[in-house]
């Protein structure tokens, strides 16, 4: 757990005086979820890795923290897909291309890439898990050479609230990808499987000696995913996570995220389970 | 030691109030003790032990407005017309202007704990925990002197020599001064505190003040109350955090938060933005982790939503989270949250209790 060098982190005069960055494309993923494609005024690069997140402002209206979607890989305009929930995210389905937002970041700790170089990388989403892993899935086709066999499972409510569809359409015709989802819940038009992410794992081999398995989604998820790994061999210190909490400041004060002595939005939001097993309330 | 003669008290105010603002315990019409700014003619306040809420505020904001931006309001109809601004159509940012607001400030009065309490919020404000340095506590931090003046005489509800401080501490303190006969004893530990004390009105401290001085001292050190051991508190926590006892000893509080907002050293803030007609300003605002909205998601999911693990929270990262990652309690054993807790919880008993072996401790109920 240890935080980045002050010098590798774009300290501004004030860690809470935000970027502005320009809303350059919006694209209506679902009833709820928006892709919001955004340069920072600037013109310079974010400079993140996937798993950072943002802090994210409408001015007037109020900050809160959303993962960064698109892959560094990518070039210097950025992704974050959103849904409309509460007073921010509906502040930001309102504004127009052209319009400008703060952003605070990017903050926090990312997934490992390092510890997945040459390795099988076993991606598990579920629901909204799938928007930070975008960027790490992305990241990883872009950098295919690099890493060993890369599998995706991805689990959702049902069909209609699925993500990233064209893309996925493209991840499936990959012979260097393996992706999977399941449905909850089918529609008519479903073919493929129903059940939760767990039951993607009856026809997989897992090496758990070579492979990395990442996992973002609901705190349930979490807790039958991790048990399914770990049956198959893999060792805690191995499979990484990525924890949602309310991070207000995003840089190790406010409190909000704080799990024991851990804030998730410095010290994560990654953690590999070994890190996290020994945090009471981590899984909850 | 030196020594400023009673009637020489508020020369001194006065002439630190002409370097910049003092602040001290002042007695208000309604009988409440608080920090304020001090004016010349006014009482300082010394025989009432501690000010209703510790001096947190003149360096911790309790609402601090660190920015401030406008909108261009192009594209609205009417002056006039109502605007809500980032959701009105064709607006663009015009300026975002950062504030920091330090103006140099003598805390006057302040209790040996109220000053540790600036110490060990220090670590998280700066960064010691590898993160960031905060530019609007350290900003105040820098421009504050403070002057402590020893406990002579603490409260049943101090507990500070249990945390490891003392009424006549000194950690955090730039001066320490000693009710004595006919005035106050002074003493600077820092360079800043050297400064104040060139005020003409100081004299040598003579051998008989002086002495008076270290027996009030040592007096009040022997009358402060050690409600419990703080060995093997942070380990008992940690063994005992599934306990059901802190169910028990939850039960009667009403997640007010008083007793964050009396404490010297509960730093939790939240962020929140106002706008008025395009022109907005984001502040920050003391927030209190017993509320069930503070760890709330928007996802719905909320990692404490049971009371007793916001209560557990607050001892445990006093004397647990705090400790392992500082290297430093935060907690100065000062006894507003005691006090001041409408349903009378009492942080000794709830260390007493969740802070031994759970076997050797008496059950809850009949603690207190």
């Amino acid at each position: 757990m240890n935080p980045l060098p002050l010098a590798e982190r774009r300290l501004k005069p004030s860690p809470f005086l935000p970027d502005l960055a320009e809303i350059i494309r919006k694209d209506r993923l679902t009833a709820t979820e928006t892709l919001y494609r955004l340069r920072l005024a600037d013109g310079s690069e974010l400079g993140h890795t996937p798993g950072q997140f943002l802090e994210v402002s409408v001015l007037g209206i109020g900050e809160a923290p959303f993962s960064i979607s698109s892959s560094p890989t990518r070039g210097e305009a950025f992704e974050l897909c959103i849904r409309r929930v509460g007073d921010v995210t509906k502040a930001l389905e309102r504004l127009e291309l052209g319009s400008m937002v703060g952003v605070r970041g990017p903050l926090g700790r990312g997934f490992p890439l390092s510890t997945m170089r040459k390795q099988n990388v076993l991606v598990i989403a579920g629901g909204l898990g799938i928007v930070p892993l975008r960027s790490l899935i992305t990241n990883l086709i872009d950098e295919r050479d690099d890493f060993d066999d890369v599998t995706i499972l991805y689990g959702c409510k049902n069909p209609g609230e699925m993500l990233f569809k064209d893309e996925i359409a493209q991840w499936v015709t990959r012979d260097d990808v393996d992706f999977r989802v399941t449905t909850d819940i089918a529609d008519p038009g479903w073919k493929g499987n129903v059940g939760p992410v767990t039951t993607l794992f009856r026809r997989l081999e897992v090496h758990p000696a070579r492979t990395v398995p990442v996992m973002v989604g609901p705190p349930v998820m979490f807790k039958h995913v991790v048990k399914q790994v770990l049956a198959c061999g893999v060792p805690e210190d191995r499979i990484v996570l990525s924890l949602e909490r309310r991070m207000k400041c995003g840089i190790g004060e406010c409190g909000h995220c704080q799990i024991n002595g851990v804030y998730v939005c410095q010290d994560g939001p990654v953690f590999t389970y070994a890190e996290l097993k020994r945090l009471e309330e981590a899984m909850l | 030691m030196r020594f400023l003669a009673q009637d020489q008290l508020e020369a001194f105010l006065g002439h630190l109030a002409g370097q910049g603002r003092v602040v001290a315990p002042v007695k208000g019409a309604d009988g409440v003790v608080l920090f304020r700014p001090w004016e010349p003619g006014m009482a300082v306040e010394l025989d009432v032990l501690l000010a209703k809420q510790a001096p947190k505020d003149y360096v911790f904001r309790q609402s601090e407005t660190y920015l401030r931006f406008g909108y261009q309001m192009e594209g609205v109809a009417a002056a006039g017309a109502e605007v809500t601004a980032a959701t009105d159509r064709a607006h663009a940012v015009l300026k975002v202007e950062p504030q920091n607001d330090a103006p140099a400030q003598v805390i006057f009065g302040l209790r040996p704990c109220d000053a540790r309490g600036f110490v060990q919020m220090d670590n998280v404000f700066g960064g010691y925990g590898g993160f960031y340095f905060d530019p609007y506590y350290n900003a105040k931090r820098e421009a504050t002197t403070l002057v402590a003046v020893t406990c002579r005489d603490p409260r049943s509800t101090c507990f500070c020599t249990a945390v490891g401080g003392n009424p006549a501490g000194t950690e955090g303190a730039d001066v320490l001064m000693t009710q004595v006969e006919g005035g106050l004893t002074a003493e600077a530990f820092t360079e800043k505190g050297e400064e104040l004390l060139a005020f003409v009105g100081f004299s040598e401290a003579g051998q008989a003040q002086t002495l008076y001085a270290e027996t009030v001292k040592e007096q009040a050190v022997a009358r402060v109350d050690v409600p419990f051991e703080i060995e093997g508190v942070r380990e008992n926590l940690r063994a005992n955090i599934e306990d059901p006892g802190w169910h028990d000893l939850c039960m009667r509080c009403i997640s007010c938060g008083t007793c964050t907002y009396v404490c010297p050293n509960c730093y939790c803030f939240n962020i929140t933005d106002e706008i008025v007609e395009g022109k907005g300003e984001r502040m920050r605002t003391w927030d209190n982790c017993f509320n069930p909205l503070y760890t709330l998601e928007t996802s719905g999911h909320n990692p404490r939503e049971q009371k007793s693990n916001r209560f557990r929270n607050r001892f445990s990262h006093k004397f647990w989270y705090y400790p392992e990652k500082y290297d430093s309690l935060l907690c100065s054993g000062c006894g507003r949250c005691i006090t001041h807790c409408p349903t009378r919880i009492d942080i000794r008993e709830v260390l007493r209790f969740m802070g031994s072996p759970r076997s050797a401790a008496a059950p809850a109920g009949e603690e207190a």
